[in-house]
């Protein structure tokens, strides 16, 4: 198994590959500034919620770095957290306080962790696996990695646990 | 490969797997109509328990009864796998830890959060884990309970059907929720007889979050990577997932003639127990092994994200 | 109803996250589907919740949408002749 690129995004920082990228912004507004800066024409950034900005954003960066000798793109995105989909699950629930109860469908489907996996996928046309663990630590999840079947993965920690709180570290992963 | 040495369902048909199978064979469903259930919601049909359960103690009581004395729940070599979608109030790793504590299991538990698909793939990452040596027993627990999050969302999807769900109907209308907790017991030992997990495989759609794909192409790959080396003759019985959504059974349809499948039995068990999330592939697993008594059992489930999932079972 | 045209398109951009778009780029009679603002079906059962929300009008069933949100002018339409707030 081999780490061909790795990005960690925190709420103020960027570091790609071992090199930071200079952002202006912080939080929530520095994922759209990196959507406008690196992505720009995929305007359904917009309507996910903070988790899969976040997981979209890296992987949009994570993937647009060469490959390193292999072609075919990745096949499976392998991710985890601790606290599942929990703040957009909050920001559901204020559309169903009683005496305003306007259920949102637009939020709704955010209240699955899994989402963020669906939304890589079909960014980059990914067929094969993708699946979502809850663990305490990382480290839980590179056993359950070292077992999952993949030519080649996007695999990692993608965290949103409230407003302007998240932690992504991902990497793209080759097998032989 | 690994071997299945337990199981149980709870659901408001019953408790145990025996008794849960003796009502589907019977015709009883869990689904009624909720007028009153939750504020401001609309009535709706659901298969829930009369008194409202609690999720840790639902879990523990599905893990006791399948465990039927045997205490390899303490061994250090045993992990807890839970595959659920909205657990204890939103909160999914807490519960977890609470159910693993309870049983004094040393070892941090997985949590299997992939949407309705969760259920087949907690079986397929114990399958994982066992076949790395990474551990020797693997108790897979899938469970959820309804809550008005849940039903004001699937109804503001407008894909709950005011009457019981009828899968693979011309005139199907949607799906009915419903809450249960089942555990399976895997192990890695070899064991004479039983079911044996043997193959296992998760493909996503890329195509839409939440409406499924018109190719099936997730669940077509997931159908030929689980049988490959087999004949569709070779397959006594299929569980498909059969919300009764117009789109999502017609998406199944599609999968299953790709691959050949046309002709095989096929189950949908949503008229019985509704769909229980994350633990609807535990129990259908389950009730498909002990209808089938023997043979190769293949189990299906799609979900939101456009994650799709499958699993072969044999018992000679 | 040139003003809740207007008010309306305020509110499909606000409640489906149209980030870059102001009522101006929205042309009453294009398609909201499809060819035009190219809105989905999740957009769909969100504008019938909008409806409920601002205007009071409950839509059983999603089908009936279909005419309903032909543009941006059907839709107001509508309203106009179903409102209860």
């Amino acid at each position: 198994m081999r780490v061909t690129h790795d990005i960690e995004i925190t709420t103020s920082s960027v570091i790609l590959d071992g090199q930071p990228i200079v952002v202006q912004q912080t939080g929530e507004k520095m994922l759209v500034e990196l959507y406008r800066r690196f992505v720009g024409d995929y305007p359904k950034f917009f309507k996910m919620d903070t988790l899969s900005r976040l997981g979209f954003i890296a992987a949009e960066l994570l993937l647009k770095q060469p490959a390193a000798g292999n072609q075919q793109p990745v096949d499976a995105v392998i991710l985890a957290n601790r606290s599942a989909s929990i703040k957009n699950d909050r920001d559901y629930l204020a559309t169903i306080t009683e005496g305003n109860y306007y259920p949102s469908p637009a939020l709704f489907v955010y209240t699955l962790p899994n989402i963020v996996t669906g939304e890589i996928a079909i960014r980059h046309g990914i067929q094969g696996e993708t699946s979502f663990y809850i663990l305490d630590t990382p480290q839980q999840l590179n056993a359950i990695i070292a077992a999952t079947p993949f030519q080649s993965a996007l695999a990692g920690w993608c965290e949103c646990s409230a407003q302007d709180k998240f932690y992504a570290k991902l990497q793209t992963i080759w097998n032989n | 490969m690994v071997y299945c040495i337990g199981h149980s369902i709870i659901s408001p048909l019953g408790e145990g797997s025996q008794a849960n199978v003796e009502a589907v064979q019977a015709g009883r469903s869990g689904l009624r109509l909720y007028h009153n259930r939750f504020a401001d919601v609309e009535p709706f049909c659901a298969s829930l328990f009369d008194t409202p359960q609690e999720f840790v103690p639902l879990c523990i009581c599905s893990v006791t009864c399948a465990l039927n004395d045997s205490q390899i729940a303490a061994l250090p070599e045993t992990i807890f796998i839970l595959s659920t979608t909205k657990g204890d109030n939103l909160d999914l790793l807490t519960p977890a830890q609470a159910i693993v504590q309870h049983f004094g299991n040393p070892n941090p538990p997985v949590v299997v959060s992939n949407a309705c698909t969760s259920g087949v793939c907690a079986q397929i990452t114990a399958k994982r884990l066992l076949e790395a040596g990474l551990y020797k027993h693997a108790i897979v627990i899938g469970c959820d309970i309804q809550t008005r999050f849940i039903v004001s969302g699937f109804q503001a999807f407008k894909a709950l059907s005011p009457e019981p769900c009828r899968p693979f109907s011309p005139d199907r209308q949607g799906l009915n929720l419903g809450e249960a907790a089942a555990t399976i017991i895997y192990t890695a030992e070899p064991q004479p007889g039983g079911w044996k997990l043997v193959a296992g495989s998760i493909h996503n759609d890329a195509n839409h979050l939440s409406a499924p794909s018109r190719t099936g192409e997730g669940a077509y790959r997931c159908l030929t990577d689980v049988m490959a080396g087999m004949q569709p003759a070779d397959i006594d019985l299929l569980g498909v997932h059969g919300t009764a959504t117009p789109y999502n059974d017609a998406m199944e349809r599609t999968a299953i003639e790709r691959a050949g499948l046309q002709d095989v039995p096929v189950s949908a068990l949503k008229p019985f127990f509704g769909h229980t999330m994350g633990a609807a592939g535990v129990v259908e697993t389950i009730i498909g092994m002990e209808i089938l008594k023997h043979g190769t059992f293949v189990k299906m489930l799609s979900g939101f994200g456009g994650v799709n999932a499958a699993i072969r079972l044999t018992c000679e | 109803m040139e003003q809740l045209i207007e008010q309306l398109k305020a509110q499909i951009i606000e409640a489906l996250n149209f980030e870059d778009m102001t009522p101006a780029d929205i042309n009453t009679d294009a398609p909201l589907f499809g060819e035009g603002l190219g809105l989905d079906s999740i957009d769909a059962l969100e504008l019938i919740m909008l409806m409920d929300r601002e205007y009071g009008i409950k839509l059983a069933d999603p089908k009936a949408g279909k005419a309903i949100f032909q543009s941006v002018r059907t839709m107001a339409e509508y309203i106009q002749a179903n409102r209860t707030k």
